[in-house]
């Protein structure tokens, strides 16, 4: 049952050509497989990485383009309120100047009116004067003399009375 | 087999071989040879099927190797998986009725275990060299003749736990089919399943002691 004899060296040549064959037809295929495998593992892995830090960069990119954008719009914003608010305050301005203007106008024109109703008036006083001294002084008095002497009347009128009429 | 412990022998070139165990050992060279090239027939980088199965066993006796031989080892891969094929393969080929198990016979055994002690202490010269002959009589001269002892034992102890359990396994089976009735075949099968279970795990433990011999020779003292 346990005889020793030649078949013991056919075996140990029986499986040296089995470790060459297996080496040649499976092993080093499958190892070389094995190791495409793992670089192609690898390779993903730091794609994925690379593409996650690239998409982590372009996001910062977009948040600080659209802190900029809102930073201008509201510089944008606020000049034109800023410029809004002085035209504004411009316009009342004009207007409250017009006011003003208007305002002085009229009044120089009352002042001209009234002066001019002064002077009338005292056209009107001298005649109406001089008309009441002929007819009671009724002669002898030349009309030069009757006008000065009326005037110089009306002038002291003037300044004691007229000056309280009314406008 | 047909009778008990009795072998066919053909004489050639003046030797004796035992002609059963070599047919079978070819058929199952044949076999693990098939299943290697049918698995990496069309190799995939997403694994399918055959391949998945090959594949898992190279990876985890590359990672065996690799462990217990280091860096070093890793040429040697090849050799233990086809160590490991060629002796499942050879134990489970004898429950297959009319075949026989190349490894119920201790010349495949003893050369199997003769050969791995060779590669070993050749590559122990090789890679190590005078101190590699050194640590035989280490830690002092006289242990030279307990070393010489072990080595001696190394390839009986191998061959001989895989044959004995392997011709155990197959007579018990012969025996079972003569003592048992045919009608009741539970024994067989328990025991046919047994002895496929048994056919892994020698052939995982005569893998596993060559690598740990292996790692003796080839992997640094300092790892």
């Amino acid at each position: 049952m346990i005889d020793i004899n030649a078949t013991l060296v056919a075996q140990m040549l029986n499986f040296l050509i089995l470790v060459v064959v297996l080496r040649l037809v499976a092993y080093k295929p499958i190892v070389k497989m094995l190791e495409e495998r793992s670089q192609r593992i690898a390779g993903s892995i730091k794609k994925a990485d690379e593409d996650a830090a690239a998409a982590e960069a372009t996001l910062k990119e977009y948040k600080a383009q659209l802190a900029t954008a809102r930073t201008k719009a509201q510089e944008i914003m606020d000049k034109a309120e800023k410029r809004a608010q002085d035209e504004h305050a411009e316009k009342i301005q004009a207007t409250q100047a017009e006011i003003k203007q208007m305002k002085d106008n009229a009044k120089a024109e009352m002042q001209r009116e009234r002066a001019q109703a002064v002077e009338v008036l005292k056209g009107q006083m001298v005649a109406l004067s001089m008309a009441a001294a002929q007819k009671i002084v009724s002669k002898n008095m030349d009309a030069a003399e009757n006008e000065a002497l009326v005037s110089e009347f009306i002038e002291q009128l003037d300044k004691n009375k007229i000056g309280d009429l009314p406008c | 087999m047909h009778e008990i412990g009795v072998r066919e022998t053909v004489q050639f070139a003046g030797f004796t071989f035992n002609w059963e165990t070599l047919v079978m050992t070819w058929i199952t060279m044949a076999i693990v040879i098939l299943i290697a090239f049918l698995a990496s027939r069309s190799l995939k980088l997403v694994p399918t099927g055959a391949q998945n199965v090959v594949e898992m066993l190279i990876v985890w006796l590359r990672e065996q190797v690799h462990n217990n031989l280091g860096t070093r080892g890793d040429f040697l891969t090849p050799l233990i998986v086809t160590l490991f094929l060629f002796l499942v393969i050879s134990n489970w080929l004898g429950l297959v009725p009319r075949m026989a198990s190349p490894t119920n016979d201790l010349n495949t055994t003893l050369g199997l275990a003769l050969l791995m002690v060779l590669i070993v202490h050749v590559l122990g010269i090789y890679m190590k060299g005078m101190h590699y002959i050194k640590h035989f009589f280490q830690p002092v001269a006289p242990f030279v003749v307990i070393n010489a002892i072990e080595e001696v034992a190394k390839p009986i102890t191998l061959s001989f736990r895989l044959f004995g359990n392997i011709m155990a396994g197959e007579i018990l089976i012969i025996i079972l089919l003569k003592l048992v009735p045919i009608w009741m075949p539970i024994p067989s099968v328990v025991w046919l399943a047994f002895s496929i279970f048994i056919g892994g795990v020698q052939a995982f433990i005569f893998t596993s002691l060559s690598l740990a011999y292996l790692a003796n020779a080839v992997k640094e003292s300092e790892e």
